[in-house]
């Protein structure tokens, strides 16, 4: 990176409105030259050279983009996780149309999502370009392949490109867990003890962050016409959980993993403090999106 | 009845859509039933309120089910089929309406954009005329607006952007298209036979009644446009044969088909005339030729023994032709006795007293030559006038003619003329044909309109052959001075009369003709036969399809080019202002001593630098520098200063050390 769009990397084939078309034009064709009519030949030359033309143009929609960055945001396992793409567009010609998806969406996904995805960038600028991908198990995900593509300006040629950018997404293990969350406090305590509701109170409010858990965000001050504030909750008496994978019980690694991928949620949206130790990893207790993000990829990481 | 579904495709879309659908319904008026206008505007506008209040009720299954029957029924009811131009374009547009009421996908509404696209098509292979061509081009445009957009639905394409980005689509086109129209190989027939739509067209017939040439002569539509290879022979010779009229009835002259093998071998002498001729559909059977053809028959048409140029069907599209002929012919053979009895017969007990008239003239003529003066004397002398408006004629036509009302067209002194003839003995037929020919200086042809359209006659003398008399010649020889506008009863009234008042009007009315002419001749009619002529001018060989594909590949890929470098063109950044013109001038000098300026480096910091490394240079390049600075980011500016700044850069001698 950065990644120019080359014209050997670019493929161009007729879509199914493109084909139609061929149809319409060889009938036009045929029954101008049946008619030995010059004006109805006229019409149809004029039709095959904007298709030709729409074919060249809808290359150049690709051809000379820019890939400037590229990442994938984390995701829980099988949740959809958001893919983003920088593409910087250097010709005075915009950019129409594009399109980006990635190989391992299956198929009712994407054109569910597909509507959505569309994406113009202007001349001699650059912007990003979205695109969901969908998590399989935990760990690291390398996106395979991701295409780029245009239908634009005529929708009858689809012009598109296959990217293999070393790009790796982090699938957390999925926040399910039969056992609530802890009463903070109970330090290295397995499970099984009281799950108490813990007395809560505003202690302040914060402007919003991003990651912040939309129930902690202050929407009646918001609705009064207070910016986005999030309140943070802390019990009464400043509680702790440590949670610990040796003391967390569940049937396997997996299900432990997720058991902790469910509680560190939970107490990141009621604003409890959490820290975590799994293996020779040691996050000392703490609140917030980076934490929360931090928790998670050391489960989402562990050795099998 | 079924809610319809929150539609895929933006309003902006759809009126661009519909806009196209009721264009195209209009564009096809011509020939598709008139039903169609109610039937395509309740579609447009039910679907167009269903689309705006988003929850309006479309027709459900079967209420379409139902439509679909009727309105097939309504075609069939129509036209009695569903085959040909007329019905297929009415047909268009009923399916059209259909699928408008049931679109919901893009699809859909892309089906709709082709059958909009069909539609165009129905009208071009219809109608060809001039006037018609803006209305194509624009109707094209707003189809591929159409398409465009649709390509963007679910989002909007407002109509102004869509139809500039159609238009600039068509125009980048234009040059394949061109291309692709003159040498994409054409077919010299059809693939298969055509319906015949069977429409009336005005024109010559194969038969002569008085009045008919009359109504034609109040007929300013084109017959003919023929252009010489050299001098045009003078108008009292342009004579153009149409249909030769043997069989009388005592009324009315038809013609025969191939009345007899072979006529009598001709001789020619006098000028030779070469010509070409643009034929405007009309209804008869064969092409109206100079008299007298001489050489070959074009290759669609045969000689008669009439030597009239005989066709297999009535063209159904402007025919192009290349004869040659000279007015000075004679034939020594006899006349074929099946000939002489058909061009003597008389009906019996019809026209008496003129039969009577033709044998008591000839009896008193010493010869053949004397009858036919005789005959023409009666006509000059015997107080006949020429009018395109005479009484009716009850059922002895000729007699009354001649005996009572002597007031008549070239239709009744041909008629008269021939009778006489026959009745002295003389083989004698009536030719209808046209006469004369208006001169279009801007276009280089002679206009032949329906209202030249002209009857006379031809006589056989023995050792001659056939002679042309035109009796009405003696009666008003101005007709064939070309003043016969004055003689037309109703040319008060109709536009001909203002273009003799004002000569503007003249030269307006005769550009658009040579416009008209030229469309006709050159696009219209750029058939298979005009291809291999113009294969024939490049220098290669009809059949050479090798060097056709080289052309047509070479020519497809300097487009290619055009359509690239346009693009490029577009894409190319704006040209630097003459400020950083100047600046980058001055740069370029000092790269040259190895000075290169950085991109990140500002003009002070430069030319700090520069004055480091160059203390020669130093007062100079500072003084360039916050010059060019005060220019570009101060407040001060001037075209002047600009100037200035140039010429001191220019004078700045920069040396290698």
């Amino acid at each position: 990176m950065p990644l120019a769009l080359v014209r050997r990397r670019l493929y161009v084939l007729p879509t199914r409105a493109g084909l139609a078309f061929a149809a319409l034009l060889f009938i036009m064709l045929v029954a101008g030259l049946n008619y030995t009519n010059s004006l109805a030949l006229l019409l149809t030359f004029l039709l095959a050279g904007v298709a030709l033309v729409a074919l060249y143009e809808c290359h150049r929609g690709l051809h000379g983009l820019r890939i400037v960055a590229a990442e994938a945001s984390d995701a829980f396992e099988g949740t959809r996780g958001e893919l983003r793409l920088g593409v910087e567009n250097t010709a005075t010609l915009p950019r129409q149309g594009l399109r980006l998806r990635a190989a391992l969406e299956p198929a009712g996904a994407a054109a569910a999502g597909a509507a959505a995805a569309r994406n113009d960038i202007a001349p001699r600028s650059s912007g990003s370009l979205h695109c969901a991908w969908v998590a399989g198990r935990r760990g690291r995900q390398p996106i395979e392949a991701l295409s780029l593509s245009t239908t634009l300006p005529l929708g009858l040629f689809r012009c598109w490109t296959w990217l293999h950018l070393p790009i790796e997404a982090i699938v957390y293990p999925a926040p399910i867990g039969p056992l609530p969350l802890p009463a903070p406090g109970a330090r290295r305590q397995a499970a099984g003890a009281r799950a108490t509701e813990g007395e809560e109170e505003w202690s302040a409010l914060r402007p919003y962050q991003s990651g912040d858990s939309p129930r902690a965000v202050a929407w009646k001050a918001w609705a009064r016409g207070a910016p986005l504030l999030v309140a943070r909750y802390e019990a009464l008496g400043g509680g702790e959980h440590r949670f610990d994978l040796e003391h967390t019980p569940g049937a396997g690694l997996e299900a432990r993993l997720r058991q902790l991928a469910a509680w560190i949620v939970a107490a990141e949206e009621r604003g409890e403090r959490y820290g975590l130790r799994i293996g020779h990893t040691e996050l000392a207790p703490a609140l917030g999106a980076v934490h929360r993000q931090l928790c998670l990829r050391a489960l989402a990481l562990h050795p099998a | 009845m079924t809610r319809a579904p929150a539609t895929s495709v933006p309003l902006a879309t759809l009126r661009l859509l519909l806009g196209a659908y009721l264009a195209g319904t209009l564009l096809n008026l011509h020939h598709a039933a008139l039903w169609v206008v109610p039937v395509a505007a309740i579609a447009a506008a039910w679907r167009w309120r269903a689309a705006r209040s988003g929850g309006r009720q479309l027709p459900g299954r079967a209420a379409r089910s139902a439509i679909l029957v009727a309105l097939t029924l309504a075609v069939l009811a129509t036209f009695r089929t569903l085959n040909g131009l007329a019905a297929g374009a009415t047909l268009l547009v009923a399916m059209g309406a259909l699928k408008l009421l049931e679109a919901t996908r893009p699809r859909d509404f892309a089906f709709v954009a082709g059958s909009t696209l069909f539609l165009l098509l129905a009208a071009c292979l219809d109608a060809q005329a001039l006037w018609r061509l803006p209305l194509y081009a624009a109707q094209l445009c707003l189809c591929c607006a159409a398409l465009l957009a649709l390509a963007r639905a679910p989002e909007p394409l407002a109509p102004r952007p869509a139809l500039r980005e159609a238009a600039r689509l068509l125009l980048l086109a234009t040059p394949l298209a061109l291309l692709l129209f003159l040498f994409f190989p054409r077919l010299p027939g059809s693939f298969w036979a055509l319906p015949d739509d069977g429409d009336a067209v005005t024109g010559l017939s194969n038969e002569l009644e008085p009045g008919a040439i009359a109504e034609l002569s109040q007929l300013d539509d084109p017959a003919m446009r023929v252009r010489f290879a050299g001098p045009a022979p003078p108008r009292n010779e342009r004579y153009w044969r149409g249909p030769v009229l043997h069989d009388f009835d005592g009324s009315a002259w038809r013609a025969r088909p191939q009345p007899y093998a072979q006529g009598p071998a001709l001789s020619y002498s006098g000028t030779r005339y070469a010509y070409s001729v643009e034929l405007e559909p009309g209804s008869l059977e064969l092409l109206p030729a100079l008299e007298m053809p001489e050489g070959p028959p074009p290759p669609e048409a045969l000689l008669t023994s009439d030597y009239q140029l005989a066709l297999p069907r009535p063209p159904r599209h402007v025919l192009n032709y290349r004869l040659a002929a000279r007015t000075q012919y004679r034939s020594d053979a006899p006349l074929p006795a099946l000939a002489r009895r058909m061009d003597l017969a008389l009906p019996r007990g019809r026209n008496p007293r003129s039969v009577a008239l033709g044998q008591a003239l000839r009896a008193a003529a010493g010869d053949e030559r004397a009858f036919i003066a005789a005959v023409l004397a009666r006509f000059r002398d015997g107080g006949y006038a020429y009018t395109l408006a005479p009484q009716r004629l009850g059922g002895q036509p000729v007699d009354e003619f001649l005996f009572d009302t002597r007031a008549g067209f070239c239709g009744h002194y041909a008629s008269a003329f021939a009778l006489l003839m026959r009745a002295g003995g003389v083989p004698a037929h009536v030719v209808a044909g046209y006469q004369g020919g208006e001169w279009n200086p801007l276009g280089g042809y002679y206009l032949v309109r329906q209202s030249h359209a002209h009857a006379w006659t031809e006589v056989w003398l023995d050792g001659q052959g056939w002679r042309r008399v035109d009796p009405t010649a003696m009666v008003a020889p101005a007709r064939l001075e070309g003043e016969s506008v004055e003689l037309l009863p109703g040319a008060a009234r109709s536009g001909t009369r203002l273009l003799h008042d004002l000569p503007w009007i003249g030269t307006l009315v005769q550009g658009w003709d040579a416009l008209n002419a030229w469309w006709l001749r050159d696009v219209v009619g750029f058939d298979f036969a005009r291809q291999l002529d113009l294969f024939g001018a490049l220098g290669f060989a009809p059949d050479a399809w090798r060097t056709l594909a080289g052309v047509l590949a070479a020519g497809g890929i300097a487009w290619a080019l055009l359509i690239a470098w346009q693009a490029r063109h577009r894409a190319r950044p704006p040209p630097p202002d003459p400020l950083a013109r100047a600046w980058s001038a001055l740069g370029a000098r000092l790269a040259r001593v190895g000075l290169r300026r950085r991109a990140t480096e500002g003009p002070l910091d430069y030319a700090e630098r520069v004055a480091a490394a160059r203390p020669d240079l130093a007062a100079d390049v500072r003084r360039l520098a916050r010059t060019y600075a005060t220019l570009r980011f101060g407040a001060a500016t001037g075209a002047a200063a600009i100037a200035a700044l140039h010429r001191a850069v220019r004078a700045l001698r920069v040396r290698r050390r």
